[in-house]
């Protein structure tokens, strides 16, 4: 649905983004993820059209975003970052207005806006002028005019960002309805959110492709290479050896704390159950067994310090 | 088509329900009041004809349209709504095009509410309907033109203030210098300026002369600067 090849944007000499490769299939809902500055926003306006790339390609849809622009932008939906909405106009009034920019006439603007107000929860406030709503509200006005046209694509740059808990919860169930027959690429700054919602995640950072995959693949590419730490009760030396034995440890490191000995593993794969039958065998009483578990999120601080996985 | 008319729409009504709209209207109306009374056109004993009110006309509408399309452009890129717009599915030139009809439109609303002197005249006096075609013609068609340039002039930077002084400006400074200086020089500088004398093509139009060359250069001059706004919004997405 998505392809991108090769992108790259410089703001003047600066890369904004730099080089990038990525695909998204359909129906997938897929998490843009990067620090502030990444360039998520940027290569998300070269996707919709607002921007041309400096480099490379993009095809939205089947179309190229340089030469079929208006084919891509009839079948995205676009929920810019800072969601600009007039003020002076009442909600009905600028969602009728964006569905005749579609070209709808009178009768699908109106069952389409029926539609997207009782999606977003809008009823409420329907003839209230947008300038007077709550960002929650204008967040959805937002949603509810990048559905209008029922798109293939929906594009929404940090949908949740200045949502309280409640509004986030909200929106979150019904990018995962929308995901039903949407394929859906949403951006944001936090992991736990696109972890939440997303199929898949690509993250970025300096402008450039770090990481992408399943949250799955993503944890097991963190988790390859992990550490276990055991304390069993029995000299340090002989317990080393023992551990050096077992399949899949590349490296240990043992020390005695009060009569213990205290082992800590690398390995390639989980051998918890190797070490319980080392304690067993030996009759090393074990208290503790634990992997040091990086967390995705410790993989995504990792990047954004500047460590390249 | 729509598209382009719901830009159009849309411009309309965020010119009727803000205040600058109205402030327009009410300070060209009220201009042209003074200038009334102070040409004293409706004396008794007059010709009845607006031709003395209207002189001052072109001169007022370096003002006035700029304000009209002042935000037009700059405030989308202001708001950041030129964001939703551009990336809808309407072309850059259909985009320009729908605000500057609606400017037209309004600028066509605000001179209509001009036409209650002229219907006063005709109930007191008898004046010559053709020659105030022909006035009202010319100036449609200024309006056409400064229209034009001020939707230009508001799509050359994000705020409002500048976009209208960016308009008035060189609006004025155009009017003077083609009407004051064409006069003072000789040559192809003096080919040159009597082209583009605004003001001096308006006065054929206030004798009652609808000159074809005059309508041709208004029109041209108005499908010059839709076409380099259209320009300006595309080069911006550059950037
Ligand atoms: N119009 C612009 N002119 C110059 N530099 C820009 C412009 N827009 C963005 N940049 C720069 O490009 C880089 C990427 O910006 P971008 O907005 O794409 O980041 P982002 O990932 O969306 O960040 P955030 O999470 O803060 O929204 C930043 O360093 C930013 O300063
Ligand atoms: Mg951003």
């Amino acid at each position: 649905m998505i392809e991108v090849r090769n992108l790259s944007k410089y703001y003047g000499s600066r890369a904004a983004v730099d080089d990038i490769t990525f695909g998204v299939d359909e129906g997938q809902i897929v998490g843009f993820l990067g620090p502030n500055g990444a360039g998520k926003t940027t290569t998300i306006r070269i996707l919709t059209c607002f921007m041309p790339a400096t480099n490379g390609s993009a095809t939205v849809a089947g179309h190229d975003v340089l030469t079929a622009s208006m084919r891509v932008r009839e079948s995205v939906g676009y929920l810019p970052e800072s969601v600009p909405l007039y003020p002076e106009m009442r909600v009905r009034e600028y969602l009728r207005f964006r569905g005749k920019l579609r070209g709808m006439d009178r009768a699908a603007r109106e069952s389409a806006i029926q539609r997207v107000v009782a999606r977003c929860w809008l009823q409420d406030v329907i003839g209230r002028p947008i300038g007077q709503l709550s960002k929650g509200f204008r967040q959805r006005v937002g949603l509810a005019d990048a559905l209008l046209h029922n798109p293939k694509v929906l594009i929404l740059d940090e949908p949740t960002v200045g949502l309280d808990p409640r509004q986030i919860r909200e929106t979150r169930s019904l990018i995962q309805e929308l995901a039903a027959d949407h394929t859906v690429m949403l951006s944001s700054h936090i992991l736990p959110e696109v972890e939440a919602t997303c199929q898949r995640i690509i993250i970025i950072h300096e402008g450039q492709l770090v990481a992408q995959g399943s949250p799955e693949e993503l944890r097991a590419k963190v988790t390859e290479g992990t550490s276990l730490i055991a304390e069993l009760k029995g000299p340090v030396t002989d317990v080393s050896a023992e551990m050096r034995k077992l399949a899949g440890v590349t490296d240990v490191h043992a020390q005695a704390i009060d009569g213990w000995t205290q082992v800590t593993l690398t390995t390639a794969r989980d051998v918890r159950e190797d070490v319980y039958k080392v304690s067993q065998e030996k009759s090393w009483p074990l208290r503790e067994l634990r992997r040091d578990i990086a967390t995705l999120e410790d993989f995504f601080v990792k990047i954004v310090a500047g460590t390249r996985v | 088509m729509r598209n382009t008319m719901a830009i159009m729409q849309r411009e309309l009504l965020a010119l009727f329900c803000s205040p600058i709209g109205y402030i327009v209207i009410a300070g060209f109306l009220l201009i042209n009041g003074v200038i009334v009374l102070w040409t004293g056109v409706f004396s008794p004993g007059k010709a009845a004809t607006l031709r003395d009110v209207f002189f001052w006309m072109p001169w007022v509408l370096t003002v006035i349209v700029p304000a009209i399309s002042m935000r037009m452009i700059s405030e989308e890129y202001r708001s950041g709504t030129i964001e939703s717009l551009m990336t809808a599915p309407l072309s850059d030139f259909q985009m320009v095009l729908g605000k500057y009809l609606a400017g037209v439109i309004f600028f066509a609303i605000m001179l209509g509410a001009t036409l209650v002197y002229l219907v006063l005249m005709a109930a007191y006096g008898n004046p010559d309907l053709g020659a105030a075609f022909a006035l009202y013609l010319g100036l449609f068609l200024i309006g056409l033109a400064f229209t034009a340039y001020g939707v230009f002039a508001s799509s050359l930077t994000s705020n409002q203030v500048v976009a209208w002084i960016l308009g008035w400006v060189p609006l004025l400074l155009f009017a003077c210098v083609s009407y004051f200086v064409v006069g003072q020089v000789e040559g192809w500088l003096r080919a040159l300026f009597q082209q583009v004398n605004v003001i001096g093509r308006f006065e054929a139009f206030s004798r009652g002369l609808v000159r074809i060359d005059g309508v041709v250069f208004f029109i041209a001059t108005a499908a010059l600067f839709v076409f380099l706004t259209v320009k300006v919004v595309e080069s911006r997405r550059w950037r």
